[in-house]
């Protein structure tokens, strides 16, 4: 078998025998492999049961008010808890396979604040305007119903751990022993502070936070920018961060490292580092999110109490000045692929009353979003944070600069904003990389 | 056979009359064909849908018109990609070179009859039966400033003074450390079973000539241990060509290899879907050719029929 073979195969008018057939096919192969496998299955509706999707139900709040709504509803639609993953990233991942597939499998999405104006314009997430009229949106927190928001719609309602901001915790008992009166109001204050008290008191570090190459590295530095009078977009959504002032707030940003009161690991360290080591003792100062208060005061978290810990708001540049945190936190949309409506938008509702909101924030330690429930005294003995912190909560959280294309923002921004922190970027070199792709991505959203 | 003297045209009908027109060969041929078929589907339609994606501009939502090479200028004018690619190459060179030396020098060494081999053996394939992302987080938490270990003594012997994980170039040399260190064993076991081939008579008879050590190494050890040489830096180069795992767990995603850059695109990203699509087919493509360049140039045997 020779000539019959000629002009067929891979190379044209080379002999290929089988065994060099077989050769290549067995490269082929191994090429293949690394290729991913690119495939959408069809979608499909499914009825009969509300699944809810969220992260880990790690306290049993969400199975406990699941059980409840199936109670009242006994005989009619029944709902359950489809878990995901607890990194948003991941589930974002996850999500987006669904939406791509067209399944309406999920009807009720637990969805981070960043995504409403992300999915509604790609049409994943229904319109909520009709059922969840401004009546009802007033008795929430403002800036819980603004992330909500796209266009003339509200995509979303927001519920337990939501606002969560970014607070700045102190140890009043360190400060105290230190002769220092109170908690520090600016940024530089901060600094002299943390380099002071952690010195005289032998603590490994004065200051720490969120520096990772990371979205929350972007929720940190973006309080840093604001608090100095920057912003990302404008109200036109234009983007104007190539500014003095954005870029003072990177220098204070950077300067917490150069300065020595922030530890060069923070650059990166995110919530688990970062917890653990206020935890341990080891530092003065950290921001954080309200759920860190919840930990101390439990023997199997940390040796601090609750009476050592001081919650302020974040710092400003100048005494006076507003102070700004990033608003996190979760709320739930309807899958637009569902066929049960009417059904999820019962269950958003009883997950979102105020009587639920108040069992789970009693259980699990999160921000309601409903103002009334920080009234509540029996939420206030359960979660202090709520009282300690509530104008934080109320007043200050800000949204990211959400748009439809905002994960490749955040991409861009938590390189720069990180490469600044270590030392590699100035932040006049930052500012300009950013103003240029941020305004590339932002042309595909028009 | 008469089909060789005749024309082309003739050869070609001829060719296909006997492949198909003997219904002996033609029930062959059915009988291959479900075989094929999910060749095709299985390898190949996978292939071609990744590249095909690659030349248009669709996204993650629906897919899109015909674009031409765009992606691929796109991509090639992206300094993260440029950077993955330089990574990967950086990587994939130094830390099978180390792997080929140090898992050469460990199979030759338990090669030898003595006391308590099998312990020896067993226990040297230990880092290679951790997971990698179980090793990376290990690792990780060792480079880790202010906990980890290895940063305390690089500060403490004034070896390195800046925290590792917050350098590229640092975290590079640390992951090519960590996968010398995990991936030694697995060359060492490959080299040791082509050495287990070599008759011990060559040796002797070797050794009669009045051979000195290094000449049997040079002369008898690396000719007949070729195949397995050749066998064992192929399956390294390809595995480390895509590094994934080990990149993004031990960095926390800020070493970027092509593998990263692909899933950063296409997963993560809603715009770079098509870069990331033109990323996927570039490694395919050069993988293929790393590939065909051991098996051609080099001359590596696929499969035992051949002499």
């Amino acid at each position: 078998m020779t000539e019959r073979n000629e002009g067929s195969g891979v190379f044209a008018g080379r002999k290929l025998n089988r065994r060099d057939f077989l050769k290549m096919g067995s490269a082929g192969l191994a090429g293949a492999a690394l290729l991913g496998a690119a495939g959408c299955g069809g979608g499909s509706g499914g009825s009969g049961e509300i699944i809810f999707s969220y992260g880990p139900d790690t306290d049993g709040s969400i199975a406990k008010l699941i059980d409840k709504f199936n109670k009242q509803n006994k005989g009619g639609i029944q709902a359950t808890h489809r878990q995901m993953p607890a990194d948003t990233g991941q589930y974002y991942d996850k999500l987006r396979t669904e939406f791509q597939a067209a399944s309406g499998d999920i009807s009720v999405i637990g969805v981070d604040v960043i995504w409403p104006k992300q999915f509604a314009p790609q049409n994943w997430i229904i319109d909520l305007s009709d059922r969840f009229p401004a009546s009802e949106q007033k008795k929430f927190i403002p800036s819980t119903i603004e992330v909500a928001s796209y266009e003339d719609g509200v995509y979303a309602v927001p519920w337990v751990s939501c606002p969560d901001v970014g607070l700045l915790y102190y140890r009043k008992d360190l400060l105290e022993e230190s002769g220092i009166s109170g908690p520090p109001e600016t940024w530089d204050e901060l600094k002299e502070m943390a380099l002071q008290v952690s010195e005289e008191a032998g603590i490994q570090n004065g200051f720490i936070f969120q520096g990772s190459n990371y979205e929350g590295g972007v929720c940190n530095a973006l309080e840093y920018i604001w608090t100095h009078g920057g912003d990302v977009l404008d109200e036109n959504n234009k983007v104007v961060i190539d500014s003095p002032e954005a870029a003072a707030g990177l220098a204070t940003y950077a300067s917490m490292v150069s300065s020595g009161a922030a530890p060069e690991a923070v650059a990166n360290w995110t919530e688990t580092e970062s917890s653990a080591n206020f935890y341990n003792e080891d530092s003065v100062f950290i921001r954080y999110w309200p759920s860190l208060y919840g930990g101390l005061g439990d023997p199997e978290t940390t040796k601090l109490k609750p009476e050592q810990v001081g919650i302020v708001p974040i710092p400003t540049d100048k005494p006076g000045n507003p102070s700004y945190s990033t608003l996190g936190g979760w709320q739930m949309s309807i899958n637009v692929n569902t066929e049960i409506e009417d059904d999820a938008w019962k269950f958003i509702q009883f997950m979102t009353s105020e009587q639920s909101q108040k069992t789970r924030t009693i259980i699990n330690g999160g921000d309601p979003s409903r103002e009334a429930v920080y009234d509540d005294p029996e939420a206030q003995k359960a979660t202090p944070v709520i009282k300690l912190a509530d104008t934080v909560l109320f007043d200050n959280g800000k949204s990211r600069p959400v748009t439809e294309y905002y994960g490749d923002m955040s991409l861009e921004m938590a390189e720069q904003f990180n490469s600044v922190l270590k030392g590699d970027v100035s932040p006049e070199e930052a500012v300009k990389a950013l103003q240029e792709s941020l305004s590339q991505i932002m042309e595909e959203t028009q | 056979m008469s089909v060789a003297s005749a024309s082309t045209e003739k050869k070609r009908r001829g060719w296909f009359k006997e492949e198909f027109g003997d219904p002996e060969r033609r029930t062959a041929y059915y009988m291959v064909l479900p075989s094929l078929l999910i060749i095709v589907i299985i390898a190949f339609f996978p292939i071609l849908y990744g590249i095909v994606l690659s030349l248009t501009d669709s996204t993650i939502a629906g897919f899109g018109s015909f674009v031409g090479l765009e992606n691929y200028t796109e991509m090639f004018q992206d300094p993260d990609f440029l950077e993955g690619l330089s990574n990967t190459v950086i990587f994939t060179v130094v830390s099978v070179a180390l792997e080929f030396i140090i898992g050469l020098g460990i199979a030759l060494a338990i090669n030898r009859a003595f006391r308590g081999r099998g312990l020896v053996r067993a226990a040297v394939l230990v880092p290679w039966a951790f997971p990698t992302v179980i090793a990376a987080v290990m690792w990780r938490l060792m480079f880790q400033s202010q906990v980890g270990i290895i940063q305390y003594v690089a500060s403490a012997t004034d070896i390195i003074s800046d925290p590792i994980l917050s350098s590229r170039t640092l975290l590079l040399i640390a992951a090519i450390l960590v996968d010398v260190w995990k991936t030694t064993p697995f060359m060492a076991l490959l080299l040791l079973a082509g050495l287990q081939v070599i008759p011990g008579e060559v040796y002797e008879a070797a050794r009669v000539d009045g051979a000195n050590v290094t000449q049997r190494f040079f002369r008898i050890t690396l000719p007949l241990l070729k195949g397995a040489i050749l066998v064992a830096l192929l399956f390294r180069t390809l595995d480390a060509y895509r590094v994934y795992d080990l990149f993004w767990v031990m960095s926390n995603r800020e070493l970027q290899s092509l593998s990263t850059y692909v899933y950063e695109g296409v997963r993560i990203s809603q715009l770079q879907f098509g870069p990331g699509n033109a990323a996927s087919v570039f490694i395919f493509v050069t993988a293929f050719l790393i590939a065909l360049f051991f098996i051609r140039v080099l001359g590596m045997r696929t499969s035992a029929e051949e002499e």
